[in-house]
């Protein structure tokens, strides 16, 4: 029994968690992040949290890592230089796209539109051609493509990919362009889309396999600098990359798709989110992310995250499997104006890090949601347990500007700063909830992130989720997260059929392959039988319809006539659910799909007994804040002294190193067992 | 406004322009014609009571239908209508369906939530119900005036089955409908808790007051961008499909302190075709509006808050006010070329702010007929065209002016339809030069699988769109029908009902935009990059850029030498640049050249309600 190691590089700080699989023991280290080369920062980090565990870094054989280089590849415009072969006629489709210009009315006038992820002159056709049933109807001209791809060599392609017309029901072609490719490049990675996405939309496959070319070099060439990095530090752990869905995948596998690790950071925070409100017992949990720019919200239901399959990078809608992240332009560093027609708003310009809220006195006199919760008092003027002092009255004169272009005081500007940056918030959870047919009623609200405890409270009191929960170190949650990602991937094969003609046995087979493919990919990953899992779904909509939910099946549920009701009934339940009505029309399945999971034993936080520790003890001192336009004195507490049993009246503001947790006037927070504050309204609660 | 903080009313605008977004996903995730669900043809609206949009796209029309409606209105009704005479044509033609839908909160009328959707065919003598040489709306197909779907809660299911019967794709139909009435009461949901949450007074003060944030906006908005004496613009619709054409429209705008004046006058008579369009007066207030807010504040709702600044005047009986019963099912081509005209009006007071034009319709293919296994089918496929060179950049190759529409993907129409795309891209060329460039047109290529029907819906045939500030226009459209056997038929913009043989082949491309600004200027790395991705061939690149690429050690690179002399040698023969380069006026065809012969003798449109 080693130790286990969750590493989630962000774009200021690189956190570590180290988990003690004898012991249960878990410690905590951050470190600057190193932007130009990520893996710096990673190794300094294991360093460190090594030293502070006072163990050997040999002694870690687990390390599970959450990657922002593929993101960033693609934000930054800085992937490879890749080329495309397409069917002929269809050179533009990454240019043409979907076609679409933004809302409102008059969009287009301001769209900025980026050029293609495979340049138009590194892009060619090819004659062969498929139709949509898979039936051939031009035969591929080799000699055509050997050319194509030597005219490709040379213009000096770094990664190529291969995406036609009709693929998902045929890739004969797509496939003997790859082995042309390797012939003749035999160091050129080669992406064909049915291996990445074997489903049907040409552009969305095109530009999803696209997408995995771009990042891929970059990714190569991080994974070996990690490798190389650890060899020479004669380290030899075990390094699985986290994957968007929250599942993790091996070097190897992170190597060949990396288009899967596109939002491998956010992931993490939501699959630990929804590991903590297990924890505080609630398997239905919204994740609330809340940190300097952006805020990153989710759901889970039964303990699982909810997975989509499309998630759109800057422009680009990619399809690849992800958990339901929405993000909004609302942060601690949101910048408050007032325009001209004398509205309010919040955001999305931010401060960002530099120079920051005008209270972090490094320059920055725009007044942001920060310099809001400092006006307010719930920001106490010391943070980072003291090493950080803000500057109460630079916030108040940002704060002040805008009172006065609407007639308030500062404190009400400031309160109407929160109030706007929390509504904007409330619409992120509104969408990954109400509109899937959740009422945040029925779940708990974890908050983490900077800022995501200090809104916490308003978050719950706005979309009715009780409890708030604020986890014992809202600052490295995804971290915590990747602890307890277990190695998935996904295997899916498209056959639009509708329900009157399908055939039991076809499905039967179909699955049986994809299980193989599934398994000998969880063999590779190096996963006994006994860990080994498989989950079954079907994609399935009415005839015709543009959008299909996955319902979770049985391989051979078809072969009986209850398994076909159950399964009409199952898709009825999730149609009712998300659009409110259902209709008596034939039913149509598009994807069969296997995820192959390699379970990982669970990390487990330990139960804190609670002690004689009073709660006064915790109390730091008291301050002037404000709640609801009145100034209260309201208690500062220490988390770090705060035990098990613990009620902490409202209103309070608790600190940490990481983050400050506000708890409003007639609430309250209860400390659980492990460390968890739970907040509920008066009244209310367990 | 008592009880209404600025902080509240800010928290309710957000909350309402969520709404409107969850409106929009609703209908597009449930509904089933690909020209909804796929192509985003279907816009969502919340009223206040009084009906006055407070959210939405169109401006509101719910006024006019209180003012109209007899029978009472109850908690529980949601109405629906698509005949555009019965409102005033708040929807223009009878394909798009409009639900209202009365929210109640405490047995009183807090608002209204409304969308509409374009639906596949409503039956009449051609499938898609948009037949292109109809001269009346009973030539169309079924008019539904306003009723109630649902009586208090209780679907009208006599109403539905007359509808449905009256379709060539009832399921299609009742699906589409179902999923605009599911969008309405999202509305009516979300409506009624923010009566809970803040109170029924303080919504109603919130919705009054965000109405009043738009007037306060428009006015400073008026009195900087129009001008105190009348400027006019004038373009055209090519044709009425019936070989009459073609039609100008003509606007004049001015201001009289902080109100404007938009004035028809001098736009052509009505058609005898189908192009004509009934246009609402607060929708085209609701269009100035939306384009002179878009620089101010993008974040503010656009409201009917401004409307009493705008005074409109549409002379009755021309082919934006025409006369009952007067064919509508083609007005895209006008709908669309009034944001020409109003663009360049509005462009003659400050140029460099604004765009070139466009491609400047909603091209439709239509193709019907039984498939293989004796099916049925009907697809309807919205293309698009060159966006116009804009301030920003360039302008789009072949993409969507209306906002959020959508292409269909290839592998979609050739898994439902007996349909195979051999081509689809954007025309090298197409977009008129500038020194941000208009965009390239659409170039598709269609070869039909089955014996059927198709039909075809463009315009800018014979007027190009025009470029501004020295910019040049963009290519016009065209179509042309290749037979299996090798013959090819041009086809006019609009024609429906063509007779099509398996194997047929048909080359449909659609209008390039106007460019902006001097081509001349244009950075010769930019062109050559155009040049490089096969945007611009190097013809043009001399042409209408000067701009001189050669062939060096296999690559594409600029003589700038070359390049510099040509572009002093065009400039000096050009001389100055015109504000607006138009290409070619259309030579007058069928019964609108007789107008022109006698239109001295009848002008007579004076302003009556302006």
């Amino acid at each position: 029994m080693g130790y286990r190691l969750g590493i989630d590089v962000g774009g200021t700080f690189t956190d570590l968690l180290l988990f003690d699989e004898e012991t249960g023991r878990m410690v905590l280290a951050k470190v600057p992040s190193t932007p130009a080369d990520q893996s710096i920062g990673v190794l300094n980090g294991i360093e460190k949290v090594a030293a502070l565990a006072g163990i050997d870094p040999a002694e870690i054989d687990l390390v599970l890592h959450g990657t922002t280089v593929a993101t960033n590849a693609v934000l930054e415009e800085k992937g490879a230089r890749v080329g495309l072969i397409t069917t002929r006629g269809f050179e533009q489709i990454l240019h043409v796209a979907r076609s679409q210009t933004p809302g409102p009315l008059a969009g287009w006038i301001i769209m900025q539109k980026p050029d293609p992820l495979a340049p138009l002159h590194l892009t060619r056709g090819v004659s062969a051609r498929m139709n949509a049933r898979g039936e051939e109807l031009v035969p591929l001209d080799e000699e055509e493509v050997r050319r194509l791809i030597c005219e490709l060599r040379d213009e000096g392609i770094q990664a190529l990919t291969v995406s036609l017309i009709n693929s998902f029901a045929n890739p004969a072609h797509e496939r003997r362009i790859r082995d042309i490719a390797q012939e003749i490049c035999p160091d050129l990675p080669v992406t064909i889309s049915t291996d990445i996405l074997p489903e049907f939309r040409e552009y969305e496959r095109t530009l999803t396999t696209v997408m995995n070319s771009y990042v891929r070099p970059v990714m190569s060439r991080y994974l070996t600098g990690i490798e190389r990095k650890l060899h020479d530090a004669r380290l030899a752990p075990t390094v699985n990359i986290v994957r968007s869905d929250g599942g993790v995948m091996s070097l190897d596998g992170a190597r060949a798709k990396p288009v899967n690790t596109l939002l491998s950071g956010p992931s993490g925070g939501v699959v630990a989110a929804s590991y903590i409100g297990e924890l505080a017992g609630y398997k239905n949990v919204l994740s609330f992310d809340m940190g300097g720019t952006s805020t990153d919200v989710a759901i889970s239901t039964g303990g699982e995250p909810r997975i989509v399959r499309e998630t759109r990078i800057g422009y680009y809608p990619v399809k690849a499997a992800a958990v339901d992240v929405r993000s909004v332009g609302a942060g601690g560093g949101s910048i408050a104006h007032v325009p001209i027609t004398g509205a309010l708003r919040v955001g999305p310009q931010s401060a960002g890090a530099e120079p920051g809220p005008a209270a972090y006195g490094a320059g920055g006199t725009e007044p942001t949601v920060t310099d809001a919760n400092v006006v307010l008092g719930r920001l106490p003027p010391r943070l980072l347990g003291g090493e950080m002092q803000l500057d109460v009255e630079a916030a108040r004169r940002a704060v002040a500007r805008i009172g006065d272009a609407l007639g308030l005081s500062v404190e009400e500007a400031a309160q109407g700063i929160i109030d706007i940056v929390n509504e904007n918030m409330f619409g992120a959870l509104r969408l990954v909830s109400v509109q899937r047919g959740y009422d945040p009623r029925d779940f708990a609200l974890v908050a983490f992130g900077g800022a995501g405890p200090l809104h916490a409270n308003a978050l719950a009191q706005l979309s009715g989720a009780w409890p708030a929960i604020i986890p014992p170190t809202p600052g490295v949650l995804s971290a915590l997260g990747f602890l307890h990602s277990d190695i998935r991937n996904e295997f899916s094969q498209t056959v639009i059929r509708t329900l009157d003609r399908i055939d039991a046995s076809e499905f039967a087979q179909i699955f049986a392959a994809l299980d193989e493919q599934a398994r000998r990919w969880l063999e590779g990953e190096g996963i006994p039988a006994e860990r080994q899992a498989l989950d079954y779904q079907i994609d399935v909509r009415y005839h015709r319809q543009g959008y299909e939910f996955p319902v979770r099946v049985h391989p051979r549920q078809f072969a009986s006539e209850e398994g076909l009701e159950k399964f009409v009934a199952d898709f009825k339940e999730i149609h009712e659910r998300n659009y409110g009505f259902n209709i008596d029309s034939l039913i149509e399945i598009v994807n069969l799909r296997v995820v192959g999971i390699g379970l990982v034993r669970k990390v487990e936080l330990q139960r804190v007994a609670p002690d004689r520790t009073s709660l006064e003890e915790a109390m730091v001192e008291t301050h002037r804040a404000y709640f609801g336009g009145k100034a209260m004195e309201t208690p500062i507490y220490d988390r770090d002294r705060l035990r098990p049993g613990h009620i902490v009246r409202g209103p309070a503001v608790i600190t940490q190193r990481d983050a400050t947790t506000v708890i409003l006037p007639e609430h309250y927070g209860q400390v659980d067992e492990y460390l968890n504050i739970l907040i509920y309204p008066d009244g209310k609660g367990r | 406004m008592a009880d209404l903080d600025k902080i509240t009313l800010d928290i309710i605008e957000n909350a309402l322009r969520n709404t409107r977004h969850e409106m929009d996903a609703v209908l597009f995730r449930s509904a089933m014609s690909p020209v909804i669900r796929e192509q985003h043809d279907g816009f969502p609206m919340i009223c206040d009571p009084q009906g006055r949009m407070v959210v939405g796209q169109f401006g509101s029309y719910i006024a006019g239908f209180i003012q109209q409606w007899r029978r009472g209105i109850a908690e529980g009704d949601v109405f629906l209508v698509s005949d555009p005479y019965s409102c005033r044509g708040a929807i223009s033609h009878i394909n798009d369906w409009m639900v209202l839908l009365p929210i109640f909160y405490d047995g009183e009328l807090v608002g209204w939530g409304s969308q509409f959707g374009h639906t596949v065919d409503v039956g009449g003598p051609v499938s898609g119900s948009l037949p292109t040489d109809a001269t009346t709306i009973f030539g169309e197909g079924m008019r539904i005036p306003p009723v109630k779907l649902f009586d208090r809660g209780k679907l009208n299911e006599d109403v539905l089955d007359l509808i449905l019967t009256n379709t060539r794709v009832p399921v299609m139909n009742y699906f589409d409908l179902m999923a605009i009435v599911a969008a309405c009461r999202t509305a009516d949901k979300r409506v009624r808790e923010l009566c809970d949450r803040f109170g029924k007074r303080t919504y109603l003060a919130a919705c009054e007051a965000l109405l009043d944030r738009t007037y306060r906006a428009m006015s400073a908005l008026i009195e900087k961008n129009l001008p105190t004496e009348p400027v006019s613009f004038e373009d055209y619709v090519d044709d009425d499909g019936r070989g009459n054409g073609p039609f100008k429209m003509k606007l004049t705008i001015w201001r009289e302190g902080n109100v404007g004046y938009f004035d028809w006058t001098g736009t052509d008579p009505q058609a005898p075709g189908p192009i004509n369009f009934l246009l609402n007066e607060e929708m085209f207030k609701m269009f100035i509006g939306v384009y002179l807010i878009m620089v101010f504040d993008p974040q503010i709702l656009f409201n009917d808050g401004f409307y009493p600044l705008l005074r409109v005047k549409i002379p009755e009986g021309s082919l934006l006010q025409p006369r009952f019963p007067a064919a509508l099912g083609c007005r895209t081509h006008a709908l669309a070329r009034l944001f020409d005209v109003l663009g360049g009006a509005l462009g003659r007071q400050a140029p460099e702010l604004s765009t070139a034009a466009g491609y400047g319709t909603s091209p439709y293919l239509l193709y019907n007929g039984y498939d293989e296994n004796g099916e049925f089918f009907h697809l309807m496929e919205i293309t698009y065209g060159g966006i116009p060179g804009r301030p920003l950049g360039d302008g789009m190759d072949a993409h969507s002016w209306w906002p959020l529409f959508e292409n269909i993907p290839t592998e979609y129409l050739e898994s439902y339809y007996p349909i195979t795309v051999l081509e689809y891209g954007s025309l090298p060329d197409s977009g008129g030069a500038g020194y941000h460039r208009g965009g390239n047109g659409v170039h598709k290529v269609y070869r039909f699988e089955v014996d059927g029907e198709i039909a075809v819906h463009d315009d800018r045939e014979r007027s190009q769109p025009w470029g501004i500030l020295g910019g040049l226009p963009g290519q016009s459209s065209s179509k042309l029908l290749v037979r299996a056997d090798g013959k090819a038929e041009p086809l006019p913009s609009k024609i429906s009902q063509v007779a099509v043989r398996k194997g047929d082949i048909l080359i449909y491309r659609t209008a390039g935009g106007g460019g902006w600004r001097d081509p001349l200027d244009r950075p010769v790395e930019w062109v050559l990059k155009d040049v490089r991705n096969g945007l611009v061939s190097r013809e043009k690149a001399a042409r209408d850029y000067g701009v001189i690429i050669v062939e060096k050690d296999g690559r594409l690179a600029v003589d700038q030498q070359r390049t510099e002399s040509e572009r002093a040698r065009k400039k000096r023969e050009r001389g100055d640049v015109p504000i607006f380069t138009f290409g070619p006026e259309p030579e007058p065809i069928g019964v609108v050249r007789e107008w022109r012969s006698t239109r001295a003798l009848t002008q007579s449109d004076e302003p009556a309600h302006v």
